[in-house]
């Protein structure tokens, strides 16, 4: 028995090449977020080896944190409110922007967001929206304005919506001309009860990669973010994204580092890597979100830095919102969303 | 002497204090738990509460449990209608044959149960290798709908389970005596009547095993649901997800356990009930499992 | 037999077996397609070979999982084994109740498993990471080869052992030279089962683990949610071809006995 595990785990001593040793950096991002290359490009400058792993949702994050008391990761990839939220739990550590010389790429614009007013614990990656996704070889793209379309019969299941309660709850909101972040549960069980309506039109509930029931052909509308629109579009041209006219959904990804992450100084180079002018175009070009890189987004292409996808213009962001922290309200949404998912 | 004394402690000891350990006590701690009250920060509240289990009675989740039950009742049933026309055939087959077989039974198994669903998604897409086929000859226009619906968890669920049927069944099945049915048949009993009077009671026992075997773990596969059924269902491992990854609350998903496990533990009961009844009967029972 | 049963017979077990091996085929037949849409053949190509193994995080948690699934299911196999003799061989306080105990826990949803070893390793101050791994899989694993092995020495004639200790031996040679050749199949096929359930498990492992130290049935997870990736239909065929090899090795070590 004894000589049997050794032979095999000598067979795949070969196989995973040498168990790291040395600088290393633990980051947590989300999914399909990072181009392939870069964190190649990273270790070959720095010789430190990033270990990498990924989640699907801020909540999964925010939890894995808590559980491990903000240890055990050094960087980590929050979206807009949940920076506030997390740092007010003393789940983060300030970050020393004196090693952050690439800092200055940033767009002034983009910096002091009311979730981290001087950028004391956050340091912006990309920025982008939930809108929706749309395969026009099968519907029309001008037959699409807005979210209150999905409630047409004739989408009778076939529509993708992210697996997000605030996601799906921010449509029915904002068609009923309320905020998406209201607390008020009146607001909310009439968001609700709308809801309730479109159902019988949902085919699959996908926070994990939107776009890949489009690319197989199972679904051609529904919710999907940005970028995934921009990588699939290297599959499928006729995958296309439009801006919902009652508003899309805006947030804010960014790098912060737990309280108790134990490689701080390389935690620091690597966002510092990533604030880099080229790497950031990098992102652009493969992830298909937004930088707030102004230097990043010098360095693109012009159909890049012009494609609406990527970068909407002024008034589409007004017309939209960023999601904040609704405290306790949370767990009225979460009533709701059970009973929606659960409801026939 | 003593030797003897030692070796039955180490027999003994280690197990026991390694089931205590990481079994009783974390059980004895979730049924602590669920007596507690939500607390989002420091993540439990010591204060008595028994809101987590009046929540329960609340008609979402009984409603959660039913959906949940009559997945893992359907799959189940069906492995069963499936699986022991299979494992009578297996059982007649001459043992070198047999072996064979039994192998390529248990070959899927060895392999990685997500990346098996992977490929069920693969085959059942509307672009997936089913519909390309029957498109390619010319059988239907329109793609067919399959993936994201129950029917597709089922088949998930069924392909995933369908040799913890096979194996208990085989297992008595083999042991099943020709003779008996010879006699019967000669004494003049129907085919319809060999099959209810002697041969269902006889594998009795593997049947409960195999359905028990299948059901019990249909209850939890929730990730099948959602990766082939699109996420629309909530199942209650799902809901107990949620409350420990999302919402926060771990009394009440603590509840939810405790009141899986109960249930569980019912069905056990009703599982030896069966077992004796036959047993008292004077049907020939050998245990199997 | 008439002919239409037959027929039906011989289309059940035709249909059963295409129904288990469809998929794995797919896996394995796209492991070698040039095209990422598994409908479409682009030719023949190594290249998603290459890019498996060119990831180096993917490999990583390989490593860590056979690490993880070789030890807890020599853990549990050892354990299991000790348990079964236990149960079998002697009568003790709390005996029933130690089998209740695996009973329940072979029965209980791997989430409920999952949210109890969290509670205690969050009380017991254990990180999570390796060490938290290898206790929730061992423990996973237990009930699997107690039974096993018991199940094994239920079919076994107790007398042997007697006829030993009569003939002088001490329990641990009857053990050593009697018991543990005689159960040799079961002890390999418990740790093979142990084995497969550790690189299956995702549940568990996704409230056990930590940062730092993945493992691959986690990160399948992820990719297979993510979707579309020729990279897993490679990671199939070798998962496949791995089983395969320690099935026929475990024969051919019973076979030996």
């Amino acid at each position: 028995m004894n000589m049997k595990k050794w032979w095999l785990s000598l067979a795949f001593a070969g196989l995973a090449g040498v168990v790291q040793a040395g600088e290393r950096v633990v980051v947590y991002n989300w999914s399909e977020y990072i181009p392939e290359d870069t964190l190649e490009k990273f270790k070959k400058e720095t010789g430190i080896e990033v270990v990498y792993s990924t989640y699907e949702s801020n909540e999964t994050l925010y939890t894995k944190l808590k559980l491990m008391k903000g240890e055990g990761y050094d960087v980590v990839v929050p979206s807009t409110y949940y920076v506030s939220k997390m740092a007010k739990e003393g789940l983060l550590q300030k970050v020393d922007k004196s090693k952050l010389d690439n800092f200055k790429n940033l767009d002034p614009d983009l910096l002091n967001k009311s979730f981290d007013p001087s950028n004391e614990y956050s340091v912006p990656y990309l920025w982008g929206s939930t809108g929706i996704g749309i395969n026009v070889r099968d519907i029309p793209m001008d037959s699409i304005t807005g979210w209150q379309d999905f409630w047409d019969p004739k989408f009778k299941n076939q529509l993708l919506l992210t697996d997000d309660v605030r996601e799906v709850f921010h449509m029915a909101l904002r068609i009923k001309g309320y905020s998406a972040n209201t607390t008020d549960e009146a607001q909310i069980k009439e968001a609700y009860e709308y809801l309730k309506e479109l159902m019988p039109n949902v085919r699959v509930f996908n926070s994990d990669a939107p776009r890949e029931p489009f690319l197989s052909g199972d679904v051609s509308l529904g919710m999907i973010w940005n970028g995934s629109v921009v990588q699939a579009q290297e599959d499928d041209e006729d995958i296309q994204y439009i801006y919902p006219k009652e508003g899309a959904v805006f947030w804010m990804d960014s790098f912060v580092i737990p309280a108790g992450a134990k490689n701080v100084a390389n935690a620091h180079k690597f966002i510092n890597f990533m604030l880099k002018a080229e790497i950031a175009k990098d992102c652009v070009d493969y992830v298909g979100y937004a930088t707030p890189n102004k230097a990043g987004k010098a360095l693109l292409d012009d159909e890049t830095a012009s494609d609406p996808t990527i970068f909407p213009d002024a008034e589409t962001l007004a017309a939209g919102e960023f999601h904040t922290d609704v405290g306790d309200a949370v767990l009225i949404y979460d009533k709701y969303w059970q009973l929606l998912k659960a409801g026939k | 002497m003593k030797q003897t004394e030692v070796f039955r402690w180490v027999t003994i000891v280690p197990v026991t204090v390694w089931l205590w350990l990481w079994v009783l006590l974390p059980t004895l701690m979730v049924l602590a738990v669920s007596f507690a009250t939500r607390e989002p920060d420091q993540l439990v509240d010591w204060t008595f509460s028994l809101d987590s289990y009046r929540r329960l009675l609340d008609p979402l989740y009984l409603q959660v449990f039913w959906d949940s039950f009559w997945l893992a009742g359907i799959t189940a049933i069906i492995c069963l209608l499936v699986g022991f026309p299979f494992a009578w055939w297996l059982a007649r087959l001459t043992p070198r044959w047999r072996a064979l077989a039994l192998f390529l039974i248990i070959i899927p198994f060895w392999t990685n149960s997500l990346i098996r669903t992977y490929a069920i998604k693969l085959i059942l897409g509307k672009q997936g290798i089913i519909n390309t086929v029957l498109k390619s000859i010319g059988l239907i226009e329109a793609p067919l709908d399959m993936l994201y619906t129950p029917g597709a968890v089922i088949c998930g669920l069924v392909y995933i389970l369908f040799p913890f049927m096979v194996l208990p069944l085989y297992s008595n099945l083999e042991k099943l005596d020709d003779s008996l049915m010879e006699a019967a048949r000669d004494l003049g009993a129907t085919r319809l009547q060999v099959l209810r009077k002697i041969i269902i009671p006889l594998t009795m026992p593997g049947i409960v095993a195999g359905t028990l075997i299948v059901f019990l773990p249909a209850m939890g596969m929730f990730y099948i649901s959602d990766l082939l059924g699109g996420a629309k269902n909530l199942l209650l491992g799902n809901i107990i997800k949620n409350q420990f990854l999302s919402s926060m609350d771990w009394p009440f998903g603590s509840a939810i356990s405790i009141a899986m496990i109960l249930l569980m533990g019912l069905l056990m009961l009703a599982y030896f009930q069966a077992s004796r009844r036959i047993n008292r009967t004077g049907g020939i029972h050998d245990s199997t499992l | 037999m008439t002919r239409l049963s037959s027929l039906a017979k011989w289309l059940l077990i035709g249909g059963v077996f295409l129904y288990l091996y469809l998929p794995i085929a797919v896996l394995v037949v796209n492991g070698f397609n040039a095209s990422k849409y598994g409908t479409q053949w682009g030719g023949f190509t190594f290249k998603w070979f290459e890019k498996l193994w060119t990831n180096a995080n993917l490999m990583d948690a390989a490593w860590h999982s056979l690490v993880v699934a070789s030890t807890s299911a020599t853990l549990a196999t050892i354990l299991g084994a000790l348990g079964a003799i236990a149960l079998y061989r002697y009568r003790f306080r709390g005996k029933r109740f130690l089998g209740g105990l695996v009973f329940v826990e072979m029965m209980a949803p791997d989430i409920v498993l999952a949210i109890a070893f969290l509670l205690i390793f969050m009380t017991l101050g254990i990180t999570l990471g390796f060490w938290s791994l290898l206790i929730a899989h061992t423990t996973f694993c237990l009930p699997f080869t107690l039974i096993t092995v018991y199940s094994r020495l239920n079919n076994f004639d107790v007398s042997v052992l007697d006829a030993a200790r009569d003939l002088g031996a001490t329990e641990w040679t009857a053990v050593r030279k009697i018991l543990v050749p005689m159960t040799m199949p079961a002890l390999v096929s418990g740790w093979l089962l142990s084995f497969t359930l550790s690189l299956d498990d995702v549940i568990i492992s996704s409230f056990v683990s930590g940062p730092g130290y993945e493992i691959l049935p986690i990160r399948v997870f992820s990719m297979v949610k993510v979707g579309i990736s020729p990279e897993i239909n490679v990671l199939a065929t070798l998962l496949l071809v791995l089983s395969l090899t320690l099935v026929l090795l475990s024969q051919w070590i019973s076979r030996r006995n």
